[in-house]
């Protein structure tokens, strides 16, 4: 087998790349994808926690890139999905734990494995992301509608690009949309955000307060049916998959007279 | 009865929203080219300058501006030529 290894990566800290993971994660496995989710942000491990498999922890990547123990040792398998294991990330070390050189071997190990091996990315730009992408061929860049946040994406799609030769694909997925907000033209909506980066999208999920009572569960919202966000990154694990699902719609400059006079009587009816 | 109006008519100039990507625009296109400040006030000068040997210029509708071009920068700069100088 040989799996397609996708980093999901931001610059910026805090705008959702670890839930993406879990949830990209939990969403590939569910259409029955052999996944291996991997915490690649060392001495900050968190993975395992929104997975809800901190209990199960023994071995980590250090371990298996240092040759305490066997990869297959260090997988951890998801308490739902058979087909779904987390690699967790060191909690005791540093980046400075592991190079790119071993990054490539152990993301050409786990390609012979799995399906989808899906990378989480420490923040920032320096070796812990160049790590995190050494063996990747695609990327997937998070980042909310915040001018901070696009600015941070907007670095990291340029550093993606000078590497065309291996990472040949990256696409773009805006995560903590506040429709409520776009509408009254306090934030950037898609379309800005898509205009100013010119990349291509892969997604848009809705900010949610489910994420944080799922993430206290450790049960990824993706998972379940019933919640926004959790459909948001079912339909971007789809994406993945080369099925073209429609973008849900959030914007409101798909507004019309008769859906703002209908708004206008019943504010929940625009959110479908 | 105005604020119906303009909440039907609203428009998005002027709004936060609008603040935010023209900043938004402005930084990119400083960031990508890595382009510090006053260097483009610089080459403005200098350009207008060359112009200037061959053209008579009117000064005061001299537009000059860096403007996003998918993921590159274009520099729009606009001369209004009043008579040739030979």
């Amino acid at each position: 087998m040989s799996g397609r290894v996708i980093t999901i990566t931001s610059g910026k800290g805090g705008v959702g790349k670890t839930t993406a993971s879990a949830n990209i994660g939990v969403a590939l496995a569910s259409t029955g994808a052999s996944v291996a989710l991997v915490d690649m942000d060392i001495g900050l491990r968190n993975l395992d926690i929104l997975m809800g498999l901190e209990n199960r922890v023994v071995y980590n990547l250090v371990d298996v890139v240092e040759e305490r123990c066997k990869l297959r040792q260090a997988l951890v398998k998801d308490k739902k999905m058979p087909n779904l294991s987390l690699l967790p990330a060191a909690q005791t070390r540093d980046k400075t734990a592991v190079n790119s050189d071993q990054m490539k071997q152990l993301c050409a190990e786990l390609k012979e494995l799995f399906e989808f091996v899906v990378i989480d990315s420490p923040a920032g730009i320096e070796s812990g992301f160049q790590n995190a992408i050494a063996g990747a061929e695609e990327a997937i860049v998070i980042t909310t509608p915040e001018m901070s946040a696009v600015r941070d994406a907007d670095r990291i799609i340029g550093l993606l690009e000078a590497r065309k030769d291996e990472i040949q694909e990256y696409r773009l997925v805006i995560n903590r949309i506040r429709p409520s907000m776009v509408k009254n033209n306090d934030m950037m909506s898609v379309d800005d955000v898509l205009e100013i980066l010119s990349v291509k999208l892969l997604g848009v999920v809705p900010e949610d307060s489910e994420i944080i009572t799922s993430t206290n569960k450790g049960e990824p919202v993706s998972g379940t049916d019933n919640t926004r966000s959790g459909l948001a990154f079912r339909n971007i694990a789809r994406r993945l998959r080369g099925e073209d699902v429609p973008f849900m719609d959030l914007d409101p400059q798909n507004s019309t007279w008769f859906s703002r006079i209908v708004q206008f009587f019943n504010p929940a009816a625009v959110r479908v | 009865m105005q604020q119906v109006l303009n909440w039907f008519f609203r428009s998005t100039n002027g709004t936060v929203r609008e603040t935010a990507k023209d900043r938004m625009r402005t930084m990119l296109v400083h960031d990508r080219l890595e382009l510090p400040a006053g260097r483009l006030e610089m080459l403005e000068e200098e350009l207008v300058a060359v112009v200037s040997r061959y053209f008579d210029l009117d000064k005061d509708t001299t537009n000059f501006d860096l403007q996003q071009f998918e993921r590159n920068a274009a520099l729009i700069a606009n001369f209004r030529l009043l008579r040739s100088k030979c």
